[in-house]
Formats: structure tokens, sequence, C-alpha cells
């Protein structure tokens, strides 16, 4: 067990570490609280313009994202966002639960929320992609001449192709996250279960619960956005 | 149960209080309020699946789609009002916290505020990407 440095105290076998450089373990926990949040505010700058990007393509060719955006299945956009919701829940009792030193509990929570992750991700993958690779409807040359072969000619398959893009961008580098988040759960029980040493208070529980908020945050966005455009 | 019920994680009890860091207190949310919260989340999420399949008549200065933007944008941000305050934890935070977690938002918005330059000009024409016919939007 690490002793205290600066004090010269040893520290009890449940109180977390307070390292030299703080006051005491209230200003060190919002340090990392706040360290996580600077992180999540590069997160924001980096999907925001996306969403703004797309939100002015939506109000050029209003009416041609109208009907593409129409071949995606707003059913399994409200699935998957359900998924995402009961993730977040679980996690944000994980915390919960860490803060009350129930390690059992935050690792069952950890697990569910991966679990949904997984399944979100499945989802996505079998559901949504594959038929639409399926169809050609990857935005590589001769788009065009696979969109009007698939849906007719529509609408617009130059503006259809642009909206392509921005989905497979966008739900792209959202599924990424969320892969990285179930990473980071199978990661973080593995480092509850076996090093104590490492996870002395629920301060690595809060970081990562923020990230996966995060990642529901951005597909609270999406999902009106491209599964319910309005006409 | 109170919102603000605070847990003292059980520290003080290890006679580390005359040091200064035994007597920290966290918030720990309430189980019934993660749980109220996820329901109005998900209540939220059916709501906004309704309100795109309403028939909105009229629009806002020749926007016809005005209203139903501001439905679901408007339904958009309650929710994740709900995650950042709640789920977050913003709400319970220090106001360092604060900063950084508001700082963020606002900082994109007038990022996103730059977007009224190419919202309100022409494009430029560009081979191929000609005027689209049947664009409901004035341009």
């Amino acid at each position: 067990m690490a002793a205290h440095a600066h004090d010269g105290h040893l520290r009890s076998p449940d109180m977390p570490e307070v390292y030299p450089q703080f006051e005491d373990i209230d200003q060190q926990q919002e340090t990392y609280i706040v360290g996580m949040w600077a992180f999540l505010v590069n997160e924001v700058m980096f999907f925001g313009p996306l969403f703004f990007i797309y939100g002015l393509y939506a109000w050029k060719h209003n009416a041609v994202f109208y009907v593409t955006s129409h071949h995606l299945d707003y059913k399994i956009g409200a699935l998957n966002t359900t998924i995402l919701l009961i993730s977040s829940w679980m996690v944000a009792m994980a915390v919960h639960y860490h803060q009350k030193n129930q390690l059992k509990k935050v690792c069952n929570m950890l697990w569910g929320a991966a679990v949904c992750g997984t399944a979100f991700l499945a989802i996505k993958l079998i559901f949504e992609w594959a038929p639409k690779f399926d169809h050609g409807l990857f935005p590589t040359p001769g788009f065009q001449s696979r969109y009007l072969a698939y849906y007719g000619a529509d609408t617009n398959p130059d503006v259809a192709r642009l909206f392509f893009s921005m989905y497979f961008a966008i739900t792209g580098l959202h599924a990424l996250h969320v892969l990285i988040g179930v990473l980071i759960f199978v990661w973080l029980i593995r480092l509850i279960k076996k090093r104590p040493d490492v996870i002395t208070d629920y301060v690595p529980t809060e970081m990562v619960g923020l990230y996966w908020h995060f990642v529901d945050l951005v597909w609270i966005f999406l999902f009106p956005l491209f599964y319910l455009m309005p006409k | 149960m109170s919102e603000h019920e605070a847990a003292t994680h059980g520290h003080a009890d290890h006679g580390h209080a005359d040091h200064g860091h035994g007597d920290h207190g966290h918030h720990v949310i309430p189980q019934a309020k993660l749980l109220q919260t996820f329901f109005i989340l998900m209540a939220l999420m059916i709501a906004t699946v309704v309100a795109a399949r309403l028939p909105y008549e009229g629009g806002i200065k020749g926007i016809p789609s005005a209203i139903a933007w501001l439905v679901l944008l408007g339904i958009a941000f309650w929710k994740a009002g709900l995650v950042v305050q709640i789920f977050m934890g913003v709400k319970y935070s220090t106001k360092l916290t604060k900063l950084y977690a508001y700082g963020g938002f606002v900082w994109v918005t007038l990022l996103g505020v730059t977007l009224f330059d190419y919202a309100t000009r022409q494009l430029e024409p560009v081979q191929g990407w000609e005027p689209v016919a049947e664009s409901a939007l004035p341009r």
C-alpha cells in the first residue's frame, strides 16, 4: 500500500490516496472531473461542426434530404436510442454504487452497459449498415447510378449521395465511440476486480461514465436529425 | 429523499478528519432520481417519434418544416439537458466543473453562428452541382 508522502500518514485501505500536488481529496477529485470535461469539450467541438454541416445541407436541400432520410428505418433508430438510454442509466447507477463502495453492483452495471453497447453496434451493423452496403448506398464512385437502380428517380441522387456521406461519417464516428466505450467498460471492470491499488475511489467510474453519457448525448441529436427529418 | 443527499463515504470514521480530507462529501444522486430521469428520457424519446409524424400546417415565414424542427430540436435539447444535469451530475458539481461543462456548449454555439454566413449566401456554382429545382426553400 502506498504511503501519504506529503503528510507522512499511511492511508487506510479504503481511503483514496491524496497525491502531493493536491490540497485534499475534494480538490483531487474535482481536478479529475474537470480534466475529463476538458476532453469532452474537445469531443463537443469535434461532433458539433459535423452536425452543423449536416444542418446546413439539410437546410439547403430540404426536400431531397427529406426523401432520402426516409430510406432510414426510424424504428431501428428508436430501438437503438432506447438501448443507449438504458446503458446510460446503468452507468449512472454504476457511479452511484461506486460512491457507496458496492463494487459487485458496480461491475454488474458496467457489464450491463457493455452488453447494451455491443447490442447497439450489432443492430447498427446487421440491420442498418449491411443492407445499405448491399444496396450500394455507401458513397463510392457510381453511387448515383446504384441509387437510381435501387430507389428509382425519387429524388436528386447527387444530393442523396451527400446525405449518405454524412450519414456514414457521423454514425460511423459515433459507432467508433461506442466501440471504444465498450472496451473501456471491460478494462475498468478488470481493474476494479484485479487492481484495488489503482481504483481507490469512484472517480475512474465517474470519468468513464461521463464519456459514455457524452456518447449518448451525440445520439440524442443524431436520432431526430437523421431518422425523424420533417418535411 | 433529498436531491442533495450527500454520502460521507464512511471515511470520516478513520480519524482523518483533523487532516482536512476525512470529512469530504460528494453528492450521491439517489437511485429514485436516476430512475425517474431515465423514464422521462424514454417518454421524451417516444414523444419525439410521435411529434415527427404529426402533420404540421403552415410553417413559419415560408419554411414549411420550421415548427416540426423546433419541436424535434426542443425535445432533443431537453433530453440533452437531463443527461448533462442529472446523469453527468453537472447540477451537483463544483463551479469549476460547471464552467468547463457549460463553456464547451457555449463555445460550440458560437462556432455554429458562423454558419449563418454559409446559409444566407449562394453556393459557388460547381459542375454537376447545379441548383436543385425541387428544393422547398427559397435560396
